[in-house]
């Protein structure tokens, strides 16, 4: 039986107040660390741990951390990707409404590996509850001494700062997310220079997501080796899925890396809903190229999936059934990326509202023939030429759904 | 100056601007304060702000207008917030909201004739598994069918 | 440190720490782009200077990579072709169809490299996005956000040069454009350079809007003289149509390149002041007796003065005659006089008239208002300004050099004073109130009309050479000062060999060493 290193404990009454925590094990691996491992410890633990980014990306986060520049004057910053803007996703919220000591226990140990000593937890506007929950777990974290000044008497510092979004899925694309940390608006920036050398207010600055920081603490206590152990050698650890769409069972579920997507669908979401029958799936949040029902039996982890031409991303899971039309979908997808487009850069700018006001067109039963072929050019030339990888998350899954599902879509052209 | 704004919203934002190193940062959080109270963000709400944070007005006019939930308009006393991203429209966002747009007998983008209620259709809420998913205010309310609407509206006074 | 790159094949050196784009310029290969202008650091929005470097699996932008030994470019490899294109059917997809229409025709970058680089058919069959086209931007701006490109350009600009920080980008995505606060319109000195900065039309001024085609005007570089920073500019006009007798026209003028003077900027004194070019100039070499005015030529006016010039010497009244000048005129020009009328002839009473200093920034514009103020101190003629009383008393034969003279006395004090001067030539540009009251009149040319070298008050001396034409009539100054010294036989071993302005200036630096 497979551990769950995050979510085992999401059941238990009351998790969320430090009491319980405690009672349940809790801030041990930070009671292990502070007074007795090196930073340095700490950091090759996690990378040798195989720990990948899980908000999207799936940087490995030690190589991440060990980017930050040790010897500055400058102070540097921890921020949480907490923007959780990936339709289909909504693992992180959980996370932060059930776990939230943990994820405040995970921010501690990687600040004292990279030598933090101000975390900043940017969440987005619309998790209000869960953001004054987190606000809660902090005051009590200070209370108890786990967060604030010379934390269990070893002399560190760390103080965590709750900071709201308002409404930007562009905000949770890592600069994007300093610029708006910043008090301005989420343009993201040319890289280089990367955070973890010029960041949050020009000092180094390392940004994980919720789920890559709630793994940590595990880290700590039981080691790399279990960690590894859990997943795959090459993706060490678990995965919380965030399935939803026409299943019996939409809900999260931490699986090990490796499970397959037909498994996790039909034996864990259990399987489509009374007379649905499944027609396509995203299996990574709706940036991540569709999948067909044909497709669907493959191993959930990064590699196995940019094999299939599609990627893990958010591990947000979205079943289609047959009766839904793909156009909705389309629309649906392409009205996404006009609307979160930060109007930056060009081709993103133009390209999304073009491709949204064809897709309108399709919509209101005026689709001309060329129109696909169109929006497939248009996604192409959006793709590997944007300021920043939200012009590939939107190309990709129209490019996807046009082409896979080209024959259903090109009823509503013109003949 | 602005007399209109209530002592404790001031000391709030004090105390938030003084969490961030730098007290543009908190030019965000203390836009979503002050439009909490005043109702939405003008041109008065922005000099006002541009001054507790030492900004020109237009850095705060271009960062008010950049974020969905800053609202530039005035809305009514209830902000009703329909999710209409992919697993919410598979799972029959689109009912929901000409539901919405029958009882409250206004558009997307309206507001009724007495101020209570306005209609917004909004992105992914992060709460698909419980589709479809509304915020009224800053509460979410999943799998809401009829039933669940009449009682959500019944209960907003 | 250099470093070798190489673009298209050709291996080009560039500065270490400079980017593709500056080393590519430098080399002479233009890579396209709008929102990269060297005054501000790079902004990457565009994606016009998108190119392949060898090893790296996506396009680069050429405008914000750093050079690297060995790097290999292409510029004009399929990839980037394509890129291109794809760029600017974006650009133009949202783009009204204006050019018919719009001022910046002829010198707009979005039709320069549609013609380079696109030249396809337009496959945007949707509605456009509508916008304000004639929003007030400035006193003398007007914004049309249709042709907006957002290259953020104007934001930088009033961000990081002017830090005045009006205008912003207000909305998201497609809805994006460019705004003021309120009614806050750009009203500062600096404000015309945004029209020059947009790489469209989309910021025009009303100075220039709908007034000509760019390629009827001609184009010739000169030197702003409103003020003592000597900003490099280009004068743009119409040099008069060959048939019809339309005179010249100045329409407009630029911003000259110059890292060391006024990097990429002029001031607006400078950009609209250009009507005293063509209004209001003195057109004929006269002189008046009475009410009759007879037309002369410089021989016969060096030749009337060198006459009562000599009379007077004679007489030992050369104490009696008065020159002032000012500051407005080139190094040539006041080393001439100096050497002339000081050390020449020896005269105490020369003075100095120029127009009245006003306030200076911090930024290009200086408080005194002519360009050559430095000069004059460094040439060492005393700064006396003339005092009408003692002038009266004991003056013969008064020589005025410009016509600023009058605006600092009371009319009526002036025409009492003049009145009492036997003798009074005025050598002047402009037509002023000072005519009435003089016997002869010379019409010179404006700087842009002469060549020669002009010292900023920061000590620069910059070369200007002839941008206009300028009249038949007009005698250039420094022409009469050694016409006159050679009639007059004045220090012949210096003044003979003087045959062009080059040479004067070798003789200033050989005498001021400040000048080499």
């Amino acid at each position: 039986m497979a551990t769950k290193i995050i979510s085992g404990d999401f059941g238990v009454e009351n998790l969320f107040e430090i009491r319980t925590y405690l009672q349940r094990g809790g801030y041990e691996a930070v009671k292990k660390a502070l007074p007795r491992m090196k930073p340095a410890e700490i950091l090759e633990e996690v990378k040798k741990a195989n720990l990948r980014g899980r908000g999207g990306a799936g940087f490995p986060a030690g190589v991440k951390w060990g980017f930050v520049p040790q010897n500055v004057p400058r102070p540097k910053y921890l921020c949480v990707n907490a923007d959780e803007g990936e339709p289909g996703t909504f693992k992180d919220r959980y996370i932060m409404s059930h776990h939230p000591h943990l994820l405040i226990e995970g921010i501690i140990l990687a600040s004292y590996a990279v030598g933090i000593h101000t975390a900043f937890i940017y969440i987005r506007g619309e998790y209000e509850a869960v953001a004054r929950r987190l606000e809660g777990a902090v005051q009590e974290a200070q209370r108890e001494g786990y967060l604030g000044k010379n934390i269990l008497g070893t002399g560190f510092d760390l103080e965590v700062i709750v900071h709201r979004g308002a409404g930007a899925y562009i905000c949770g694309e890592e600069t994007a997310l300093l610029e708006s940390l910043e008090g301005k608006r989420g343009h993201p920036r040319l890289k280089p220079p990367f955070p973890a050398s010029i960041g949050l207010f020009g000092c180094p600055t390392v940004i994980n997501n919720v789920e890559t920081l709630s793994n940590v603490p595990f880290i700590v206590l039981h080691g790399a080796e279990s960690f590894l152990k859990q997943g795959l050698p090459k993706d060490g650890g678990t995965r919380i899925f965030s399935v939803s769409g026409m299943v019996k069972k939409p809900g999260i579920y931490e699986l090990p890396l490796g499970t397959k997507l037909v498994t996790l669908i039909y034996e864990f979401a259990g399987g489509m809903m009374d007379g649905k029958k499944l027609k396509a799936v995203i299996p990574g949040g709706m940036s991540a190229p569709i999948l067909r029902a044909d497709e669907i039996d493959l191993p959930l982890d990064f590699d196995s999936l940019v094999e299939a031409g599609s990627m893990l991303g958010s591990a947000a899971v979205i079943v289609i059934d047959e009766e839904t039309s793909m156009l909705e979908v389309l629309k649906t997808m392409a009205r996404f990326y006009f609307h979160e487009s930060c109007g930056q850069c060009t081709p993103c700018r133009v390209g999304t509202s073009w491709i949204y006001k064809i897709v309108t067109r399709m919509v209101a039963g005026e689709g001309r023939k060329e129109d696909l072929d169109t929006i497939i050019d248009l996604a192409s030339n959006i793709m590997g030429k944007t300021l920043c990888p939200m012009g590939d998350a939107a190309a990709m899954p129209i490019l996807s759904l046009c082409r896979k599902f080209r024959e259903e879509l090109a009823k509503n052209l013109a003949p | 100056m602005s007399p209109a704004y209530s002592p404790g919203l001031l000391r709030k934002i004090d105390e938030l601007i003084g969490r961030y190193p730098k007290k543009e940062a908190a030019l965000l959080p203390v836009l979503r304060l002050v439009q909490d109270e005043v109702g939405c963000i003008g041109p008065e709400e922005e000099k006002f702000v541009a001054g507790l944070l030492d900004l020109k007005p237009m850095r705060v006019r271009e960062v008010a207008t950049f974020y969905t939930m800053i609202l530039t308009r005035p809305q009514g006393r209830y902000h009703i917030q329909v999710c209409h991203n992919l697993s919410c429209t598979l799972l029959g966002a689109t009912t929901v909201l000409d539901y919405l747009k029958d009882r409250l007998g206004i558009g997307v983008g309206e507001t009724t004739p007495d101020g209570k209620f306005t209609l917004s259709t909004v992105e992914c809420l992060g709460a698909c598994e419980m589709a479809p998913c509304l915020m009224v205010n800053s509460d979410y309310h999943g799998r809401v069918d009829r039933q669940r609407i009449d009682e959500i509206l019944a209960g907003l006074k | 440190m250099k470093v070798k790159i190489i673009i298209d094949g050709k291996t080009v050196e560039a500065a270490e720490g400079s980017t593709i784009l500056q080393a590519s310029e430098k080399a002479g290969l233009a890579i396209p782009h709008l929102c990269y202008h060297p005054a501000f650091a790079p902004e990457g929005s565009c994606r016009m200077c998108l190119v392949e470097i060898e090893g790296l699996p996506k396009l680069e932008l050429a405008c914000s990579t750093l050079v690297r030994e060995g790097l290999k470019i292409q510029t004009k490899s399929p990839r980037v072709v394509e890129a291109r294109k794809a760029v600017l059917e974006f650009l133009l997809a949202e783009h009204p169809l204006d050019c018919p229409i719009c001022d910046k025709a002829g010198e707009c970058k979005l039709q320069d490299y549609f013609e380079e680089y696109g030249l396809f058919e337009s496959r945007f069959r949707e509605i456009k996005e509508k916008r304000e086209k004639k929003f007030r931007l400035g006193k003398r701006l007007i914004l049309d956000r249709e042709r907006c490109i957002l290259c953020t350009r104007c934001v930088r600009y009033l961000g990081e040069v002017t830090r005045t920080g009006e205008a912003g980008v207000v909305h998201r995505g497609i809805r994006s454009e460019i705004g003021l606060f309120e009614s806050e319109l750009i009203d500062h000195l600096y404000s015309g350079n945004l029209t020059e900065l947009c790489p469209v039309g989309a910021i025009t001024d009303t100075d220039f809007r709908f007034k000509t085609r760019v390629w009827f005007l001609e184009k010739k570089a000169s030197l702003c003289t409103l003020c003592g920073r000597g900003c490099n500019i280009f004068i743009e006009f119409h040099p008069g149509f060959p048939r019809t007798k339309l005179p010249r026209r100045v329409y407009r003028i630029r911003a000259r390149e110059n890292p060391m003077v006024n990097r990429f900027w002029i001031c607006d004194f400078g950009r609209y002041g250009y009507a005293y070019l063509d209004e209001n100039r003195q057109d004929r070499l006269v002189q008046k007796k009475g009410n009759r005015k007879t037309t002369l030529t410089k021989e016969k006016a060096v030749g009337f003065l060198t006459e009562k010039i000599n009379g007077m010497k004679l007489m030992g009244r050369l104490p009696w005659l008065a020159v002032v000048l000012h500051s407005g005129l080139s190094n040539e020009e006041i080393f001439l006089a100096r050497k002339l009328f000081l050390d020449g002839l020896g005269l105490e009473k020369v003075f100095l008239s120029d127009p009245p200093p006003g306030k200076g920034d911090d930024f290009l514009l200086t408080s005194e208002r002519t360009p050559n103020k430095r000069g004059w101190q460094e040439i060492g003629i005393p700064s006396v300004p003339p005092e009408l009383l003692s002038l009266a008393e004991s003056t013969h034969l008064l020589i005025i050099f410009g016509h600023h003279f009058a605006s600092n006395f009371n009319p009526a004090e002036l025409r009492n004073v003049l009145n009492r001067i036997p003798m009074k030539i005025l050598l002047s540009s402009h037509r002023s109130p000072l005519d009435d009251l003089m016997d002869i009149i010379i019409p010179t040319p404006v700087i842009a009309e002469k060549s020669g070298t002009l010292t900023n008050s920061d000590g620069i001396v910059q070369p200007f050479e002839p941008a206009l034409q300028r009249l038949e009539e007009a005698v250039p100054e420094g022409d009469f000062i050694l016409d006159l010294a050679r009639e007059l036989k004045v220090d012949r071993a210096f003044f003979w060999p003087l045959r062009s302005t080059e040479a004067v200036y070798r003789a200033l630096a050989d005498e001021i060493p400040f000048f080499k």
